[in-house]
C-alpha cells in the first residue's frame, strides 16, 4: 500500500504549480512527521498505563516503539531539511516547527538513553513511563506550531475535520502513503515488541514453552 | 490522473533538476526503514536462540 501511494506520487500525480517536482516529497515527509507525533502519544498512554494501574506490557510497548518513533522523527527532519533546499534555499531554519519537531527526536533518544542506563528494568520503566508524560506536551506545541507563530512552513494542507486545500490528485497518494507507513510501522512495531517482550520474559514459563 | 507526468526514463529521474533532492530522500528513507525490519528480525532470532539453548541446558 505504501509502495502504490509512493509509485502514484511520483509518477502520476501533476507536478506543483509552485514547487515543481520537488514536492513530491511531501509522500515520505508528511506521513513521517504524522507518525512521529502519533507514536509519542502512543507510548504516552501506554505510559499512563503503567504508571496507573502497573500494566507491564505497557512499558514493554513504550520501550519497542521509541526506535521506530527515533528513526521515523529522524526521516521527517531528514526529508524536511533536503525539502527545503530547492524550496527555501536553506536547509535548516530555528523555526517553530522544525525546532519542535528536533526536540521530539531528541526526547525519543533521551527516552531510550534513560532506560538503557538502568540496572532496575523495572526502576527504569518506571522513570521513562514519567518522561515520556513530560515530553507529551511537546506534542501540541508541534501541532499548533504554524499557528501560533510566524514560521517557514506554511499550514496544514490537509484536515481530518474540515476541507483540505490540496488538490484530490495530490491527496489521494498522499492519504494512501499516511496509511502504507501507518501499516509497515504496525509490523515493524510487532516485530519489534515480540522480540523485546521475549527477552524481558526469558526466564519465566511460558516463554520457556513458547519457543 | 493516471497518465505519467513522465515521458522518458531520463524526465523522471532528472524531475526538472529537482530529481536529486527527491530519490535521495526516497532512497534513504527506503533503507533506513529496510535495516529497521532487518535489524528487529535479527533480534527475534538471536533471543529465540538464546531462550532455545537455555531450554536445552537445563
Amino acid at each position: 500500500m505504501l509502495l502504490l501511494g509512493w509509485i502514484w506520487g511520483l509518477l502520476f500525480a501533476p507536478q506543483d504549480a509552485v514547487q515543481g517536482n520537488s514536492y513530491r516529497i511531501i509522500f515520505l515527509h508528511v506521513p513521517s512527521v504524522i507518525f512521529a507525533e502519533l507514536i509519542y502519544f502512543f507510548m504516552a498512554v501506554c505510559a499512563l498505563m503503567h504508571l496507573v494501574w502497573r500494566v507491564k506490557l505497557a512499558a514493554y510497548l513504550i520501550k519497542s516503539a521509541a526506535p521506530i518513533g527515533a528513526m521515523i522523527t529522524f526521516i521527517g527532519l531528514f526529508s524536511g531539511s533536503i525539502w527545503g533546499i530547492p524550496t527555501w534555499g536553506t536547509w535548516w531554519q530555528w523555526d517553530a516547527r522544525i525546532t519542535s519537531t528536533l526536540i521530539l527526536f531528541i526526547m525519543y533518544l533521551g527516552v531510550l538513553t534513560l532506560h538503557g542506563s538502568f540496572s532496575n528494568l523495572e526502576k527504569a520503566d518506571r522513570l521513562m513511563s514519567i518522561l515520556v508524560i513530560i515530553g507529551v506536551v511537546n506534542i501540541p506545541i508541534i501541532k499548533k506550531s504554524v499557528d501560533w507563530w510566524s514560521t517557514l512552513h506554511q499550514p496544514a494542507s490537509i484536515s481530518v475535520s474540515g476541507s483540505s486545500s490540496i488538490d484530490p490528485s495530490m491527496l489521494y497518494p498522499l492519504l494512501i502513503s499516511i496509511i502504507g507507513l501507518g501499516f509497515t510501522l504496525i509490523s515493524l512495531g510487532i516485530l519489534s515488541s515480540r522480540s523485546y517482550i521475549l527477552s524481558r520474559e526469558k526466564n519465566k514459563k511460558w516463554v520457556l514453552m513458547h519457543v | 490522473m493516471f497518465n505519467s507526468e513522465f515521458k522518458n526514463l531520463n524526465e523522471l529521474l532528472e524531475m526538472g533538476g529537482h530529481g536529486i533532492y527527491v530519490w535521495s530522500v526516497y532512497l534513504i528513507g527506503i533503507s533506513i526503514i529496510a535495516i529497521s525490519f532487518l535489524v528487529a528480525k535479527k533480534r527475534i532470532k538471536a533471543v529465540q536462540r538464546k531462550i532455545k539453548f537455555k531450554n536445552a541446558s537445563s
